[in-house]
């Protein structure tokens, strides 16, 4: 069937689709309102904000509000810190979440299944403020949970607060302990979908666990994992400040390892309350994000087309 | 079958999780926006608020209510000593007042926000440097005063604020907010433990030497003396103050506060006594003075010595005579006393815009505001209930200027964010019946401070303005971040190199900018200072 161009072609088509976009309707004004209609403040970003004028009658400022940052002397350091942080959150989440969810649906007892995906789940929920607080107590020199191990073993104390080295380890970590369980539902659910009767007609062939999971488990769920690493990459250059801040605080002597352009942004702004140079900072990082995002979906869609988002 | 519905559930599931994130990042994004702008659709009133003439006298015709922001948590009395405070202002001037909080944890962040969406309020507390004065003004929030206009509507109030204290709040020559009037002493002592000085053979702390004897000695027994070092004592020591204004707090440039002839600023790169303490501290902290965990403690100042973890703690005299009585109530065998390693010096007096409190630039009643503002600084009654509460309930009057505490679990005293309106002129002080030897050594100590005032210094009151170098402003306090707090906590390795590469981030970072601005506002500043 062929369909009719130009105007009445499309009143046609409205027509014939109006139950479908009814139902995309709240969808779509969802989206507006609340990710197309705020996006206009960017002008802020542009402005040398003052509170008579507002948003749209502050003097316009240029690039002068970039300009901060990359005279910080930090501008590389920090950009640097916060690609190669989400870099590594990315791959090893992404393999731990994938590794996760295959052992789950490879174990057969069903409670301990059901436990040990539950404990799993449970750090999503604790707020990074109190992770922050735990770390402290367990790295923490005085009174830290290793170093009284280590002390009643005879051993030297390891500070490890002015130790910077010691940090981009601690934050994977930490980073991969609270979001594994979250992660490997998706996972879990794209497993679930996949056709039992691959796996029967693998065994029929004689696939052993290894190769059911390498030739038919892993094949199988590629689209999922590509989707969310492209999700996952749309916020490279953004930081968790939550994470950061938390766990690292003020500390100064642990910042080349550990400062990320959110954190290095809030202490430059928090006491001046300027409000164009926080949303240059977002731009910056915003317009970043974007560019690699598209980037990492051509080269995804040059390898196999149906995997890109868009 | 079974497989379609386990297939339709996983996609579903997927779909489902994929939305939450979808909308999780969709929602960030909105809320750091819709704040924003939030804020437009206010310009207008903004506008024409700003331009609204203030003809004709004191006019409380017409009843109007008030409302004021305050920082701080709500006492459970809090609502009934303001309707007795309501009930004068009903009477007097034909309004009332309600007040909203803005707690410590969140005055940093809603503060501004406050403004920028444009809410409706009348008065609010601020203070220079702590509490958002500076940057409030220079973001255009809070109504100027004139002379005329504190004189026609607050003149008991222009009677009792000494001309120093509007010199200090003036910006540009333009008054914002009314300073509270009292000698609030600008100096942070240390409570130690009687007992720890008693073993170390220590009988006095009052020079900088004697206080890292006593830090010594403290790491020598395995004991941390303080959690951090005692930065404030000592360029305090030296006769220097913080500016303010001056990034990081105004620590980055101090001025000679005790040598009034002396109008330098002096910038801690180029001042040797930096590098001299950095290299002490670093003494104190491999000496094991304080936990190498400093700068990742969130213990606040007083925890240290409650806990028995460190010998001593610093802070103003008020919170150090607290705590140390705290802390002898708990442990009578420790002997708490208060100790001042620069008690040769003269004193300086904090600036009196250190509290105060702002008309804000969209309040629709600026004059019966003042009006307000006038009966809580100057009408005892007033001053009494906003600052002890109710008489008969939370006090009992003791003489004319005295009061005794009878129940402070509803409403603390002086700790209702009562500060702006503090007037030394008509406030009761306390009565304190069965003193403690801490509470001798505060009253000498008071006294002594009292009789030491120092000489003004013209900078004393000099305020920076950064608006001019904001890029600068903020490349410094990000610079400052990696090695400024571990130097002046000898956490670092290697002092003289993290000195020097604190001093090339801050070149880089636009310092001189920032140095020659604030040269050329305090000279003008000084010039208008002495041309009256």
């Amino acid at each position: 069937m062929k369909e009719k161009s130009g105007v009445k072609g499309f009143l046609k088509k409205l027509h014939k689709y109006r139950i479908y976009l009814l139902m995309l309707a709240p969808a779509v004004i969802y989206t507006l309102v609340f990710a197309y209609y705020p996006m206009t403040g960017i002008v802020m970003a542009f402005k040398k904000y003052n509170y008579s004028g507002g948003i749209w009658g502050s003097p316009w400022n240029g690039l002068e509000n970039f300009k901060f940052f990359f005279k910080s002397g930090q501008a590389g350091l920090v950009t640097r810190n916060t690609v190669l942080y989400n870099i590594a959150f990315i791959l090893v989440g992404t393999f731990t979440q994938v590794a996760v969810a295959v052992f789950l649906t490879e174990i057969h007892g069903k409670k301990f299944r059901k436990i040990s995906q539950s404990m799993m789940f449970l750090p999503y929920f604790i707020s990074w403020v109190i992770v922050g607080v735990m770390a402290f107590n367990i790295f923490s020199s005085d009174y830290g949970f290793i170093n009284r191990i280590i002390t009643s073993l005879g051993g030297e104390k390891v500070a490890f607060y002015t130790t910077p080295q010691a940090w981009p380890f601690i934050l994977l970590f930490f980073n991969i302990w609270k979001g594994v369980g979250y992660g490997s539902v998706m996972y879990l659910a794209a497993i679930m979908g996949i056709d039992t009767s691959v796996y029967e007609a693998a065994s029929i062939d004689g696939a052993n666990v290894f190769q059911r999971i390498f030739k038919v488990t892993i094949p199988m769920i590629m689209p999922t994992m590509i989707i969310l690493l492209l999700m996952s990459v749309g916020g490279i250059f953004k930081g968790n400040f939550d994470m950061f801040y938390n766990l690292v605080g003020s500390n100064g002597l642990l910042y080349n390892y550990t400062d990320v352009i959110d954190t290095l942004a809030m202490r430059a702004l928090i006491s001046s309350n300027d409000f164009g140079m926080s949303a240059a900072i977002g731009l910056f990082q915003s317009v970043l994000c974007f560019a690699t995002v598209t980037i990492v979906n051509k080269l995804v869609g040059l390898y196999d087309r149906d995997y890109a988002l868009f | 079958m079974k497989n379609r519905m386990k297939k339709g559930l996983a996609l579903l599931l997927g779909a489902a999780m994929t939305t939450g994130l979808l909308a999780g990042c969709g929602s960030e994004g909105g809320s750091e926006n819709s704040a924003a702008s939030g804020s437009e659709g206010g310009n207008a009133s903004a506008e024409a608020g700003g331009s609204a003439s203030d003809a004709g006298g004191a006019d409380t015709s017409e009843h109007v209510d008030l409302k004021m922001y305050l920082i701080g948590e709500r006492t459970p009395d809090f609502d009934e000593v303001y309707g007795k405070i309501n009930e004068i202002l009903e009477e007097k001037l034909n309004c009332s007042i309600s007040v909203d909080f803005l707690s410590w944890g969140e005055h940093d962040t809603k503060y501004s926000l406050l403004f920028s969406s444009q809410e409706d309020f009348d008065l609010i507390f601020t203070a220079s440097s702590w509490c958002h004065y500076e940057q409030t003004v220079s973001l255009g929030g809070f109504y100027p005063l004139s002379e005329e206009f504190i004189q026609t509507y607050a003149p008991d109030i222009w009677e009792v604020v000494p001309e120093v204290a509007w010199d200090q709040a003036k910006i540009d020559g333009q008054i914002y907010m009314v300073p509270n009037y009292q000698n609030e002493f600008a100096q942070d002592v240390l409570a130690v433990r009687g007992d720890l000085m008693e073993k170390y053979s220590i009988d006095q702390i009052t020079s900088w030497d004697e206080l890292k004897a006593f830090y010594l000695a403290c790491a020598a027994d395995g004991m941390y003396a303080s959690q951090g070092g005692p930065w404030y004592q000592y360029f305090q020591a030296q006769g220097l103050a913080t500016t303010g204004g001056a990034p990081h707090g105004g620590e980055l440039v101090l001025y000679h506060t005790q040598d009034p002839s002396d109008t330098g600023f002096y910038y801690l790169l180029d001042w040797d006594g930096f590098t001299d303490y950095c290299r002490q501290m670093k003494e104190l902290a491999d000496a094991g003075c304080w936990s190498p965990d400093v700068l990742n403690s969130s213990d606040e100042r007083q925890t240290g010595l409650l806990t028995g973890r460190t010998a001593g703690m610093v802070w103003n005299l008020g919170s150090c005579t607290t705590y140390g009585k705290q802390a002898n109530t708990e442990n009578p065998d420790w002997n708490v006393t208060l100790i001042d390693p620069v008690a040769d010096l003269p004193k300086k007096v904090q600036p009196y815009i250190n509290n105060g409190v702002a008309i804000n630039q969209n309040s629709k009643n600026k004059e019966r505001a003042m009006m307000v503002l006038n009966e809580f600084y100057t009408n005892p009654a007033v001053q009494d209930l906003a600052m002890l509460g109710i008489e008969g309930k939370h006090w009992e009057a003791v003489g004319d200027d005295q009061y005794k505490v009878i129940d402070e679990s509803g409403f603390g005293v002086s700790s209702n964010c009562n500060w702006g309106w503090n007037n030394a002129a008509i406030q009761r002080t306390e009565y304190i019946e069965d003193k403690t030897p801490l509470d001798d050594v505060r009253e000498a100590m008071e006294e002594s401070w009292n009789n030491n005032i120092k000489e003004a210094h013209v900078l004393d009151g000099f305020n920076f303005d950064s608006t001019k170098v904001s890029t600068q402003f903020a490349a410094v306090e990000a610079a400052m971040g990696n090695y400024y707090d571990p130097l002046v906590s000898g956490l670092v390795n290697d002092v003289d190199q993290s000195i020097e590469d604190l001093r090339t981030a801050l070149e880089s970072a636009g310092i001189r900018d920032v140095l020659a601005e604030m040269e050329s506002q305090a000279a003008s500043y000084i010039a208008e200072k002495q041309a009256n």
